[in-house]
């Protein structure tokens, strides 16, 4: 198969260029002109853009027989990630719309679920957020990215995939928001007994490797994580020890933070009404969205899409480590 | 009073200011927005609980028939946006600068005195409350004899992300005379104008502090003499942190501002007796001014108060001049010699 990756140059990206060429496909990556992208072995045609100009785009889908939209953003203000996730996924359908392409898996988030409502186990029919103003410009350009995605697959009639994992780690990028908040020498970590929805990027790309082959994943939504076995106390304390950093952990019982953010809500809205503004950390709805006491479901990866990670979190850590 | 119908086009950061502060006077509606990107212009809508939007906008004005349109786009698109709004009769508010070319704004200003219709330029620092109240003060005669004024603008362009240095795609701004400093011009323009009204002397410096840049300078000093009142005017791309200070130096009184942390704001007066004394006064009531300043900005912030601080207070001002049928709040000659002053200080050989 002839796979186009966008956001190929990213994190995630490189990992599933290198688990398609594992796999025995040919890859189209999409990289920006700047900086430097990866050295990719043979099997690989790099084509430079970015995909917030629209130019020349539509060549990229010339011979493709699938598509794995992963650029995004996960960075910078509102209209930063508005723009190179949301107008980004807008030009760059506008080109597949022209080619005679059809799959189409695309990389979402779990922050696109409503976390508020869910308090027993998060699953693909957890209910989607309705109003993502207030959640952050992430959660904000996420929704919209998806919205765009089923909207231009659902009219031109393309068979689509939507792979949302939870908080995707490994080499360099081992500090999760999960984990709570590092100040000063102490981490204080939200809820230590927290569950955490894992999905370390070897496994993730592999997982969407999966999704691209599979005839049982169309049509299909896919929350992406390992297990959900892990909890803060057990990521932070292996993150400390394998980094040698010395801070002191403070476990923060989950309902105490929550408390907190209920009643600064309480406060800004008495005083200043809906217009108040809060810190992530003192607006309920965000603090729940990273740190709330639920389970997560793998269920429909495993039964549907036949789908369990080749790597166990053991060998994760050694992965995300060892080049430390 | 009959309710008064607006349209947005462009739907971003600054859009979602004017939406913002739209939602807090009365008798207006805002009926649709517009962005090229279908994506932004529906999330705006929905955000702002906008019943219509969309991706052209002649049809859609064509349907709504706005009292004033926003034009909150790129600079490079207001020229071509205004005219089509002025010769279907329509009062047009554009977002600073208002044109690329000074030459493409007395285009719009001869088909808005034609056409009759309102066309203003998004002065809203004029309407800042600090700058309000040390006008207030100089009209009082606070100050004595106002000298000089000081206004320098210090952006971090090279922070990590900076999208004004983004090698992929270039910022809009580097189409402007003077690269993305162009984008603070009009502001510096608009305070030069209000305190030291028309130049009789102009002298500029621009430069290139940092190298390996795609902008074509980072740092830009200047100087305007007015008939009583001297204008220092600086940018910074290099210097840290980020303000927009303005100094008024009088004969009896000094005060400096930070436009970007409302209300702070700090006097030094003349006091008669011994110095050491009257030293220890002036640092202890200008301890006391940071202090209530600082803090009320803080507040403001919790309370989620417009970015820009001037903006409700210039849409008020607009809105209801539209309302009453009076002409609006800053006249066409007065956008005008802003416009011009924008110009000389990008084009030095100019003659005043």
């Amino acid at each position: 198969m002839k796979v186009l990756v966008s956001g190929a140059g990213g994190f995630l990206g490189r990992y599933v260029v290198e688990r398609l060429l594992a796999r025995g496909h040919n890859v189209r990556a999409i990289v920006r002109s700047a900086p430097t992208y990866p050295e990719w072995q043979n099997g690989v045609e790099i084509f430079r853009t970015d995909l917030r100009k629209s130019e020349k785009l539509e060549t990229a889908f010339d011979g493709i027989d699938a598509v794995l939209h992963l650029a995004a953003a996960t960075a910078g203000d509102e209209d930063v990630q508005f723009s190179s996730s949301v107008v980004a996924t807008e030009k760059f359908l506008d080109a597949m719309a022209k080619s005679s392409v059809k799959r189409l898996v695309h990389v979402s988030s779990l922050v696109v679920y409503d976390w508020h409502h869910e308090n027993r186990i998060l699953t693909e029919d957890t209910p989607l957020l309705t109003n993502p103003y207030g959640m952050g410009s992430y959660s904000i350009a996420k929704m919209w990215q998806e919205r765009v995605v089923a909207k231009y697959a659902k009219a031109l009639g393309w068979n689509f995939t939507i792979m949302r994992p939870g908080f995707i780690w490994g080499p360099g990028h081992a500090a999760i928001s999960g984990m709570g908040r590092h100040v000063g020498r102490l981490y204080l970590m939200y809820g230590p007994l927290t569950r955490l929805p894992l999905s370390h990027v070897a496994n993730c790309a592999d997982c969407l490797v999966a999704a691209v082959e599979r005839p049982s994943a169309v049509g299909e939504v896919f929350n992406v994580i390992d297990s959900d076995d892990i909890r803060v106390w057990r990521y932070v304390r292996e993150y400390k020890n394998r980094t040698g950093q010395t801070g002191i952990s403070v476990p923060v019982p989950y309902r105490f933070g929550l408390a907190l953010a209920q009643l600064a809500l309480l406060i800004s809205r008495r005083l200043f009404g809906p217009k108040g503004r809060l810190p992530s950390l003192l607006t309920p709805s965000r603090y729940e969205a990273q740190f709330k006491p639920i389970r997560f479901s793998t269920q429909k990866l495993r039964e549907k899409l036949g789908w369990s990670p080749p790597l166990s979190f053991d060998a994760c850590l050694n992965e995300t480590y060892r080049k430390i | 009073m009959k309710s008064l119908k607006s349209v947005v086009i462009g739907c971003g950061a600054i859009a979602r200011e004017h939406l913002a502060a739209l939602k807090d006077i009365k008798n207006t509606e805002v009926v649709a927005v517009c962005d090229i990107s279908a994506a932004k212009a529906e999330a705006t809508a929905e955000r702002f609980s906008i019943k219509k939007w969309s991706t052209g906008y002649d049809e859609l004005l064509q349907e709504t028939k706005p009292n004033l349109v926003h034009v909150t786009t790129p600079p490079s698109t207001h020229f071509p946006i205004a005219k089509t709004c002025l010769a279907s009769g329509l009062n047009v508010l554009c977002e600073k600068p208002i044109t690329m070319e000074y030459q493409d704004f007395l285009e719009l200003k001869s088909l808005a005195a034609e056409a009759g219709c309102m066309l203003l330029e998004n002065h809203n620092i004029r309407f800042h409350s600090s700058i309000e109240r040390i006008r207030s003060l100089i009209d009082s005669g606070g100050f004595g004899e106002v000298l000089e004024i000081q206004i320098m603008v210090h952006v971090n362009l090279f922070g990590a992300g900076s999208p004004y240095v983004d090698a992929n795609v270039p910022h809009f701004g580097l189409a402007l005379r003077g690269g993305v400093i162009g984008d603070f011009l009009t502001h510096i323009a608009c305070l030069t104008h209000l305190f030291v009204g028309p130049p009789v002397d102009l002298r500029t410096i621009w430069a290139k502090r940092t190298s390996k840049s795609p902008l074509p300078a980072d740092e830009f000093r200047g100087l305007v003499k007015g008939d009583l009142v001297t204008a220092y005017v600086e940018f910074s791309g290099n210097a840290q942190p980020a303000g927009f200070w303005v100094r008024v130096v009088g004969s009896k009184m000094q005060a400096e501002t930070n436009l970007y942390e409302p209300p702070r704001i700090t006097f030094r007066r003349f006091r008669s007796g011994e110095v050491a004394v009257a030293s220890l006064i002036d640092g202890l009531v200008e301890g006391r001014d940071v202090i209530k300043g600082t803090t009320a900005a803080f507040w403001r912030k919790l309370a989620g108060t417009n970015r820009y601080d001037g903006l409700p207070q210039f849409l008020s001002q607009i809105y209801q001049a539209l309302g009453r049928q009076e002409v609006q709040p800053i006249s066409l000659d007065e956008i005008d010699a802003i416009a011009r002053l924008v110009d000389s200080f990008t084009k030095p050989e100019l003659k005043l």
